[in-house]
């Protein structure tokens, strides 16, 4: 009290942290400008006389089709799509295991241009949509399981190797050092001291993944894969939209056990029994992964997936077809103006589409996360939220896109749209999750001094979630972009459409120009996200 | 106890220290016997009632619970969220509002240069010292302490205990240093096992009392 | 998991037994699956595709684009009819993608298909020896019809330039009554096929070309004669839709035979195909579900027209 203590100036005005201005700044330019692009700034976009349209789709989920001969054709279809699901999602957890060895910077230590490459290497299956890898898988496989299996495969392995690379490099490095100082190899030293400490999130996110192959074997469906989105995609083209709606509850229905059961693994690795006297291995870890390997080897049984056909001649063949045909790639001048401005399109649909799902999304996610101390108002309005986050991601992208051209005009917006309350589904779940796992003392602190509950929301949920939303948000850009080929293939403007217009033709040059073009645009939009990411860290 | 009094609670870890001023701020329920906080049960308010007494007690956690993705400046304004209608409170994520009170209390922390500052970037004691500016300007009745100083050097410790037991308000403290209990508590409650063991004024007391008290077995 | 629980225990003798034995039984579970998938049939390849089942089935498949859903569901009953009459295995398999189609009967996983009048075009261009068999008596006869939204005011007639200034969408891509001859009509106008304000949309299916033009996101479009006919005796025209135009007659949908086919089940099958689509008799359930009163012979001849509009169009290259 007496000591003598030097007063220190306080900074006379409120200093922000320049990048992240920076950021914050042409985030809102590329928004404005993409929205310029969807014709919001110059004149009507809204279509009113659609509404009736749109009605009878909304009605609709109300009376689903519910006649046995049409739900006999709908369970048979769900084992077509769980088959593929459990498939192709296997193949990705085993393609991203051995991946992630490949690309993990563990592996290749201060060879930076090797890593750099090995990562390179990822962006091509990476890059392009299942639904493209399954359109040129068709070509060369026929009518074969397979395709199923190595459209979800390939793409999802690709990711997962790079999320479990992400996840290795971020374990600390010490025991493995410490290991290797003993004299172990690289590999002993990884599995004592780098994959028990990974376990757990590589357990989770092959759940997560598990989810996603649900609905990535629909979209498949919706080429002519069978199952699920096979159903959809007949009664979607003579809009039945009872039938359409049966198709989306029996997915949502997948999707809640997919959810259910990854969240209860999620959870038991995060918070593991306490240990007993003799070595036990956790009941619900071991059912969960005994399951899995059952449903991997009774959908290998149930699709009668034979390994013989990938090398057969016939494929080999068609290989030859299709690459003689497919290149060179076609480079005149009419095709690249064409590449380029339905990439400017492609960019504007996925930038307002992230836009639309951020903000739902952080609106949301307070609502829709489990409460800590439920009432039952709060339990309801939560169960409400939850079930309509998932109807909006079980509704495929291309459904979206025709029923919101019922009541937007043409243009990129119904498309951006449609993608924007697809991925609002996904984001909302994904940020809800976020906002579960949140320390939830600081908060409580607040309420504990008398603040209500939207400022304790605003002083002790919001600044804390804002992070991993936002680092979501911008993961889902890059999906999102993959993801505009979907509503293009069905006609809603930018790459998309371009492709989809060439592949109906065969102009196999000018497909493969195109296929480039996702490629590097995905490519720079996961740098421009990394980027935007570490900025927010 | 009564009101305007100081009382340092002291005893082992484990001793009941933190759960007595959970019970007392209404986070954890008691399980047997009566609370009575500033005259009424915390445990028998809800919603705006429960609200306003509440704010009239403040609390220095053992843990802080800052909200560490935030400013320094909105992390002690949070002591205002009682007050403020929920406009107010977003309008000061935007534009800070109360920034005079809010620099005043941080001057007497020394730590006024650190305004701006994300609060996850700060040092434990000086964490420890936003979490005293947050009741500070929250102007509580009661203020409860939970090892308010523990991360300070002595001088900024018994600085501020000083402001704590400046503000004219109740203040129950746990502490560690005895010799802190002494100078600035006018009451001394003493814990083990969950019980009291120790009630008398910290004149009576001396150092040597309560150095044999933290030694006793638990 | 097991792995992490393993290295945890420091390598026990009961650990790594146990995790032997859980290996053994994976490794099992798998290759007893291996063995059994090779005696099933996938629920979604074409069965007979497999070289294995002698003289092999005859592979059906179709992309209709009008009740799409009724025609693919009930699609069984042209194969058993076509499979008790010919003494041939017949299959049936599902596709939805015009491409695909055209992709898996160049691959031999199609041997007959139902194709549209430029999709058989396509298919006949990069399968060489491919041959048409059959079409229905209204495919040699058929027609596409403007429609526009009565808030256009626009009044029936046989000029096509007043559409020229509207928000216009055609059916599918690839169709041939829903794009290609309706594009090559509108030309022969002078109304520029691409060039509607905003680019011409591509609804996907004669359906959504109805639904659209009726919410008046496009204020015109154009789609199959015996879609627009059925719909409008069903009554499930939405009223602010009405016709506008008629095209003049082209041929449509024809059953297109792969050479593989021939080459496996003999020389005599396109004519024997021929003559059973000919005689089915009226009333025949097959004849019901493709909306036509008798099938009819066709030949390659019948489409050159469109395979010369296909090409100044660049929807054949």
């Amino acid at each position: 009290m007496t000591a003598v203590l030097t007063p220190v100036a306080a900074p006379a005005v409120l200093r922000r942290d320049g990048v992240r201005w920076a950021w914050g700044l042409g985030t809102l330019v590329v928004l404005g400008w993409s929205l310029a692009g969807a014709g919001l700034f110059s004149g009507a976009v809204v279509n009113g006389a659609g509404t009736r349209q749109f009605g009878r789709f909304a009605a609709a989920a109300l009376s689903p089709a519910t006649d046995g001969a049409f739900l006999g054709v709908l369970a048979s279809s769900v084992l077509i799509t769980v088959a593929y699901a459990a498939l192709g999602a296997a193949l990705a957890v085993g393609l991203g295991a051995v991946g992630a060895v490949a690309v993990a910077r563990t592996t290749w230590g201060r060879r930076r241009l090797g890593w750099a490459l090995a990562r390179g290497a990822l962006a091509v299956p990476r890059g392009l949509h299942e639904a493209v890898w399954g359109l040129l898988l068709v070509n060369l496989l026929g009518l074969d399981p397979w395709v199923g299996v190595l459209a979800i495969g390939v793409p999802y392995g690709a990711v997962t190797a790079k999320v479990f690379a992400d996840l290795l490099d971020e374990v600390p490095r010490g025991p493995y050092d410490a290991l290797r100082a003993t004299g172990a190899g690289p590999v002993p030293a990884a599995l004592y001291g780098l994959l028990p400490a990974a376990s757990g999130g590589l357990l989770s996110y092959s759940f997560y993944r598990l989810e996603c192959a649900v609905r990535s074997a629909v979209v498949l469906g919706l080429i002519g894969a069978g199952g699920l989105g096979y159903q959809l995609s007949l009664s979607f083209s003579s809009l039945r939209w009872p039938e359409v709606w049966s198709c989306v509850y029996a997915l949502s229905v997948l999707c809640v056990l997919a959810v259910v059961a990854g969240r209860a693994v999620r959870r038991r690795v995060a918070d593991p029994r306490p240990a007993g006297d003799r070595l036990r291995r956790d009941p619900l870890l071991t059912t969960a992964v005994l399951t899995t390997l059952a449903a991997v080897a009774w959908s290998w049984w149930y699709l009668a997936v034979s390994p013989a056909t990938l090398v057969s001649d016939r494929t080999g063949d068609q290989l030859r077809y299709v690459l003689a045909a497919a290149w060179p790639p076609d480079v005149d001048g009419p095709l690249l103006s064409a590449v380029a401005s339905a990439a400017v399109d492609t960019v504007q649909m996925s930038v307002i589409a992230i836009a639309v799902a951020t903000v739902g999304a952080v609106l949301l996610a307070g609502v829709a996360a489990h409460p800590v101390r439920p009432t039952v108002a709060r339990r309801l309005t939560g169960a409400v939220v939850r079930a309509a986050l998932l109807v909006l991601r079980a509704v495929p992208p291309p459904v979206w896109a025709l029923v919101l051209l019922f009541v937007l005009l043409p243009g990129i917006l119904p498309g951006a749209l449609a993608l924007g309350v697809y991925t609002l589904g996904v984001l909302g779940r994904l940020a809800a999750e976020a906002t579960e796992e949140l320390d939830p003392r600081p908060r409580a602190a607040l309420t504990a001094l008398g603040a209500g509950p939207v400022a304790g929301w605003l002083y002790g949920a919001l600044p804390a979630a804002t992070g991993p939303v936002l680092a979501y948000a911008l993961y889902r850009w890059e999906v999102a972009i993959r993801d505009t080929v979907l509503v293009g293939l069905l006609g809603a403007g930018g790459l998309g459409a371009l492709l989809a217009s060439r592949l109906a033709v065969f102009d196999w040059g000018a497909v493969t120009t195109v296929l480039v073009a996702l490629i590097v645009l995905t490519t720079a939009v996961d740098l421009v996200s990394a980027r935007a990411r570490a900025a927010l860290r | 106890m009564d009101a305007g009094e100081r009382v340092a609670v002291v005893g082992a870890s484990g001793a009941g220290k933190s759960i007595l001023l959970a019970v007392a701020n209404g986070s954890v329920p008691a399980t047997a016997g009566t609370v009575e906080v500033l005259g009424a049960d915390p445990g028998a308010l809800s919603g705006r009632a429960l609200r306003q007494l509440r704010a009239r007690v403040g609390t220095v956690h053992q843990h802080l619970e800052l909200v560490g993705q935030l400013r320094v400046v909105h992390n002690v304004n949070a002591g205002r969220l009682a007050a403020w209608p929920a406009w107010r409170a977003a309008w000061s994520l935007l534009r800070p509002q109360w920034l005079p009170e809010v620099l005043a209390a941080l001057t007497e922390l020394e730590l006024a240069d650190r305004v701006w500052e994300r609060t996850d970037r700060l040092s434990g004691g000086q964490r420890q010292r936003v979490a005293v500016a947050r009741v500070l300007v929250q102007r509580p009745e009661l203020v409860l302490a939970d090892e308010p100083a523990s991360a300070l050097d002595p001088v900024l410790a018994d600085r501020t205990m000083t402001l704590l037991a400046g503000t004219g308000s109740t203040l129950v403290a746990s502490l560690h240093d005895p010799a802190l209990a002494l100078r600035h508590c006018t009451r001394v409650v003493g814990l083990a096992a969950g019980r009291v063991v120790l009630d008398s004024p910290a004149a009576g007391l001396s150092l040597a009392d309560l150095s044999a008290f933290y030694g006793a077995p638990r | 998991m097991s792995t992490r629980r393993a290295v945890r225990s420091g390598g026990r003798v009961e650990a790594q037994l146990s995790r032997r034995g859980f290996l053994t039984a994976t490794a099992a579970t798998a290759a007893a699956a291996a063995l059994a998938a090779c005696g099933r049939t996938s629920p979604v390849s074409s069965p007979g595709a497999a070289p294995s089942s002698g003289r092999g089935a005859l592979r059906l498949g179709a992309i209709p684009d009008q009740d799409p859903e009724v025609l693919q569901r009930l699609y069984g009953t042209v194969a058993d009819s076509m499979s008790a009459a010919l003494d041939l295995d017949v299959s049936y398999s599902p596709v939805t993608d015009y491409g695909a189609a055209v992709s898996l009967f160049r691959t031999g996983d199609l041997d007959l298909v139902w194709f549209g009048g430029l999709t058989g075009v396509q298919a006949r261009l990069q399968t060489p020896g491919a041959q048409p068999v059959a079409q229905r008596d209204i495919d040699q006869d058929f027609h596409s019809v403007f429609v526009v939204n009565t808030a256009t005011g626009l009044a029936p007639a046989d000029d096509l330039t007043p559409l020229a200034p509207l928000r216009f969408t055609y059916g599918s891509e690839t169709s041939t009554s829903g794009r290609l001859m309706p594009a090559f009509f509108l030309r022969e106008q002078g109304v520029d096929p691409q060039g509607f304000p905003g680019g011409p949309g591509f609804s996907g299916s004669h359906d959504a070309t109805l639904a659209l033009v009726a919410a008046g996101s496009y204020q015109a479009g154009v789609l199959n004669e015996q879609v627009w006919g059925s719909r409008t005796a069903a009554g499930t025209v939405d009223p602010a839709v009405v016709q506008y135009a008629r095209t003049p007659a082209f041929h449509d949908y024809h059953w297109l035979l792969g050479p593989q086919a021939t080459q496996r089940l003999g020389a005599d099958l396109a004519p024997r195909l021929t003559e059973w689509f000919t005689g089915l008799p009226a009333g025949d359930p097959v004849l019901e579900l493709f909306g036509a009163d008798g099938f009819v012979p066709t030949e390659a001849g019948n489409y050159a027209q469109i395979e010369q509009i296909g090409r100044s169009l660049g929807l054949v290259s």
